[in-house]
């Protein structure tokens, strides 16, 4: 098959994970049905992020311009059309990501191409690319297949894979941009840092909720150990917004906050009703409780039905040590 | 300020179990209970606060089935002024480049400054309607909005980006924007107000009235194709970690850290 | 006053019969949750005669404080209802649309699909599965339809309330039905939040629903269901029962009897809802006095004067400003606890709920359980 298109994502002069995921995946793409692994650039003056890319990509496609000193959408739009016209890759990967999901939906529409969302594998079928999505937040999964001609456009999930160890040493191209002028109509202004103020739990991105299964406030400690040891804020069930171990805006339920965060740890807490409507949104829940028929679990991703008290000092030992 | 919002009816699945149907093409969705997508629902309010603040209207857009039309009540019960509902079983819904291309035609040709919609639908995740759309209309756009100032023919926006940070950028108007969950508190709709709503305009259109040819929005003019749908093998079934306690701790842990969830 | 009058014609004042009031204090000495909060009903009774700070009154927190237990409505010696007060203030905020998202949630649920607890109607009855259950169609007669209460239909700790109540009406022999999916939320609670749109509108469907089957009576197992259709549906065509009445029909008539010993101390609290409020005291606690081998103590405070759970008045979905004091649920179990109770006997879905939290906050497990009535006497039924 013919080449695939990596749109390299970064930031602030970091490269995002997603970059090299994407090109694992094209890597692997590639291995079996041939073509090369191209990733694309977009920057000013990021040259160690080329290089970077050219460990894991056949050749490196970098326009080095201060058009590009920041993302804009719009600009991105404008030059990857011409860059896909004129090398016409099979594949065009761009992450499903903030920054991707502002991009590859106009430029499907401009260009005219298949385009399939939110990407977690891709298989063949038929010697044809078939990508899998899902619906129902992960509850179906669905095949796809692109008809037509090339160039084929997906947006693909973060965090589906791990990134292996630099195997690649593809030649960096410095291109000219095609886009010569900025663009009027959509300007970017700055970066905003989220405010450090107050925990609003429903901003959160992972939460260690406690229950009335910790028992006492004296055991409080152990949790906010484990809640500094990954960045997490605490919340807890009603018994613990009620016990006092927690004030009432840090309660989650139907009477308290809807949290929605990426992560869930639930400790002690056997689940009730009330309570599993206010996190059951969670991208991925945790539960440590010891009563194997508590309806948390029904909701759970990841359970250990065993005394807490000898699990959580454990778990945060062995995460500090994972986290260096 | 003249505001389009779209809007879209979807089953909560989160505690439901979702079972493929014989077409292998869909889910039975005969026990699920259907509400207004999440996101939308704050394009709504979004939509609202800004003709509380500067005037103008809010028309309502919906692409659904009758059963839709609670949901764009409640809307304009909020405040939207009137509302189109595309009701075509031709559309096909699957695809959100053509789901784009009828929103347009159902906008393009009217009186707009903005068009909101929200950044994600609950049940496909595609995130892809709204930013299609702005290309349709050959209009620039925002993703992920958390925060809008208007301006005079411009508006500043905030996007969303991971960990924390936005994105600050400016357009010019038209333009359309996704909103992010959480913007603000979208208001309750009182039943009172349900009611009076009934009075305003909810016009019910086809592919026909929008001058659009199935052949443009239908199955088989999408250039990517539905094969089938299958449950995947772990789905919302936790996974039991055994072991001792303490072990059960560490792979707990690696897992966390090695499923790129920490 | 023309009772026929649309409502908005009304002006607070008339509404409530504000001059009415002589500014006693009965209502605020009896309050339960003055212990907790600042609740005044008093003063915000006195205050809601100035029609000009309405709006700043119902925006007062503590005005999502009151359960609705009707505590001061009882002793209200002008015949005024203070609750019905606090209620008007919040259908203030209800109609701008401005409630706490938890409250928003609930009222749309109940509009959308028949409940408050966001799910769906079609999976109503999934907790009937494996239970034999008579299901009736509009236009079918029968002797006792069920009703069965949105929160016993969905929420897994109360469903062994109706699960039992099927049981025994099995065992026993007696013609009724239930209603099935399209049965929908009293709206007792809507009403209680402020939501007199979809009261209105729960009033108008289901009077229509209820009244298009032949039956008898309508049976409701919990009591805000049951003090809804009694006291605020002037029109339906059956009477109105709790299901406590109908349980010690049964046990008189002997079409069932409670067989098997059980060896506890078991102290009955009474509802709000359905005793203060509709002066059922007896029922249940005869249905207790059958129960073999087991003794029936009492609450200091019992039958009118019961101290309120905490459970209604919108209070599952809404947090309020009261945090003085130990929520009335604990003082409640501790209580039982005292009188060396072994079962704390409820016929109340909220009741179970709010006292099994307390129970378990206080650490009690080990002594004492709270039992829904049904789900006490269901397994010592032959």
């Amino acid at each position: 098959m013919g080449n695939v298109f990596v749109i390299a994502e970064h930031r602030q002069g970091l490269l995002r994970d997603i970059s090299l995921e994407m090109l694992t995946v094209a890597s692997q793409v590639t291995q079996q049905n041939g073509g090369d692994v191209v990733a694309v650039l977009l920057g000013s003056g990021v040259d160690s992020l080329a290089d970077k890319l050219a460990g894991y990509s056949d050749k490196v496609l970098y326009v080095d311009d201060p058009l590009f000193a920041d993302f804009n959408a719009e600009k991105y739009q404008r030059v990857l059309v011409e860059l896909i016209k004129q090398n016409n890759p099979e594949l065009v990967m761009i992450g499903h990501t903030t920054q991707g999901v502002d991009i590859a939906p106009a430029l499907a529409v401009e260009m005219k191409i298949p385009f399939v969302t939110d990407v977690i594998q891709i298989e063949f079928a038929d010697g044809k690319l078939q990508p899998v999505r899902q619906y129902y937040q992960g509850k179906v999964n669905a095949n796809f297949a692109f008809k037509g001609e090339s160039p084929y456009l997906i947006t693909l999930r973060e965090a589906t894979l791990e990134v292996p160890e630099p195997s690649k040493k593809g030649a960096i191209e410095k291109i000219d941009s095609p886009l010569k002028e900025d663009i009027e109509y959509r300007r970017f202004i700055e970066y905003v840092e989220a405010e450090v103020g107050d925990v609003d739990i429903t901003q959160s991105e992972i939460l260690v909720a406690v229950g009335r299964g910790i028992r006492e406030e004296k055991n409080m400690p152990m949790i906010e150990e484990l809640a500094k040891a990954i960045n997490a804020d605490i919340c807890g069930s009603r018994a613990a917004t009620d016990a006092g171990w927690l004030d009432h805006d840090r309660q989650v339920g139907t009477s308290g906050k809807t949290v929605k965060p990426k992560l869930y740890i639930a400790i002690g807490i056997s689940g009730a009703f009330q309570h599993l409507a206010g996190m059951k949104g969670s991208k991925t829940i945790v539960a440590i409780n010891k009563d194997p028929d508590a309806p948390i679990f029904s909701v759970a991703d990841f359970a250990i039905i065993d005394d807490l008290f000898k699990v959580v000092p454990k778990l945060t030992e062995k995460l500090k040590e994972l986290k260096g | 300020m003249n505001t389009f919002v779209c809007i879209k009816r979807v089953p909560d699945t989160s505690e439901a179990e979702v079972k493929v149907d014989a077409s292998g093409k869909d889910v039975d969705s005969s026990k699920f209970s259907f509400d207004i997508n999440d996101a939308d629902n704050y394009a709504v309010e979004e939509a609202i606060l800004i003709k509380e603040k500067v005037g103008g209207t809010v028309k309502v857009v919906c692409m659904g089935p009758k059963d839709s039309d609670v949901m764009i009540r409640m809307a304009l019960a909020k405040g939207g002024d009137s509302a189109i509902r595309i009701d075509d079983p031709r559309i096909n819904v699957i695809d959100p480049l053509q789901v784009a291309k009828v929103l347009a035609a159902t906008i393009k040709g009217q009186e707009f400054d903005l068009v909101l919609t929200g950044c994600m639908a609950s049940d496909d995740g595609n995130m892809a309607v709204g930013v299609a759309l702005a290309e349709e209309l050959g209009i620039p756009h925002a993703a992920m909005v958390k925060k809008v100032e208007l301006g005079e023919g411009k508006v500043k926006v905030h996007r969303e980006l991971e960990g924390g940070l936005s994105e600050v950028v400016e357009m010019n108007l038209p333009a359309v924007l996704t909103i992010q969950t959480g913007i603000n508190e979208p208001r309750y709709a009182p039943i009172k107000g349900i009611r009076m709503a009934q009075k305003k305009e909810l016009k019910v259109l086809t592919l026909d009235d929008l001058g659009l040819s199935e052949n443009d929005v239908n199955e088989a003019a999408s250039l990517v194709e539905l094969k089938n749908l299958y449950i995947p093998e772990v789905v919302s079934h936790a996974e039991i970690i055994e072991g001792e306690p303490e072990q059960k701790a560490e792979i707990l842990a690696e897992k966390l850290v090695k499923g790129g969830l920490l | 006053m023309n009772t026929d009058l649309n409502t908005e014609m009304q002006s607070f004042i008339q509404k409530y019969d504000l001059l009415g009031c002589i500014q006693c204090g009965r209502c605020t000495g009896g309050c339960p949750v003055t212990v907790r909060t600042n609740l005044n009903v008093r003063r915000i009774v006195y205050d809601s005669r100035n029609e000009e700070v309405l709006e700043e009154l119902a925006k007062l927190p503590e005005i999502w404080d009151c359960t609705a237990c009707n505590t001061c409505a009882v002793r209200c010696p002008k015949g005024l209802k203070p609750v019905e007060v606090l209620i008007g203030l919040r259908n203030i905020l209800v109609e701008e649309g401005s409630v706490e998202p938890t409250v928003r949630d609930a009222l749309e649920s109940i509009f959308r699909e028949g409940n408050p607890w966001n799910k769906s109607r079609a999976t109503r009855c999934d907790w009937m599965e494996g239970l034999d259950v008579r299901i009736v169609e509009p236009g079918e007669k029968v002797e006792n339809l069920i009703f069965v209460c949105c929160t016993i239909a969905y929420d897994p700790k109360v469903q062994g309330i109706a699960k039992n109540l099927v049981k025994i009406l099995n065992k026993a022999g007696v013609d009724y039905g239930f209603i099935g999916e399209s049965e929908s939320c009293c709206a007792s609670e809507a009403h209680n939040m402020g939501e007199e749109g979809l009261f209105e509108m729960a009033i108008e469907d289901n009077t229509e629903l209820l009244n298009s089957y032949e039956a008898k009576r309508l049976v409701a197992i919990s009591p805000h269901c049951y003090a809804a259709f009694k006291n605020q549906y002037p029109d339906l065509k059956a009477e109105v029962i709790h299901y406590t009445h109908l349980l010690k029909e049964l046990l008189e008539e002997k079409k069932i009897t409670i067989t098997k010993e059980c060896a506890e101390k078991v102290i009955f609290h009474d509802p709000c809802f359905l005793g203060k409020q509709n002066n059922v005291f007896d029922e249940p606690r005869y249905i207790l006095k059958q129960v073999g081998g087991a003794e029936l103590v009492e609450f200091d405070r019992k039958r009118e004067r019961s101290l309120c759970c905490e459970g209604g008045g919108g209070k599952m979905w809404v947090e309020g400003s009261a945090t003085k004091a130990e929520r009335l649920a604990e003082t409640r179990v501790k209580d039982a606890r005292e009188r060396e109770a072994t079962v704390l006997a409820v016929a109340c879905p909220f009741c179970v709920l709010t006292l099994d939290d307390a129970l378990k906050a206080r650490g009690f497990e080990e002594e004492m359980r709270v039992a829904e009535i049904l789900e006490f006497i269901g397994p010592l039924v032959e």
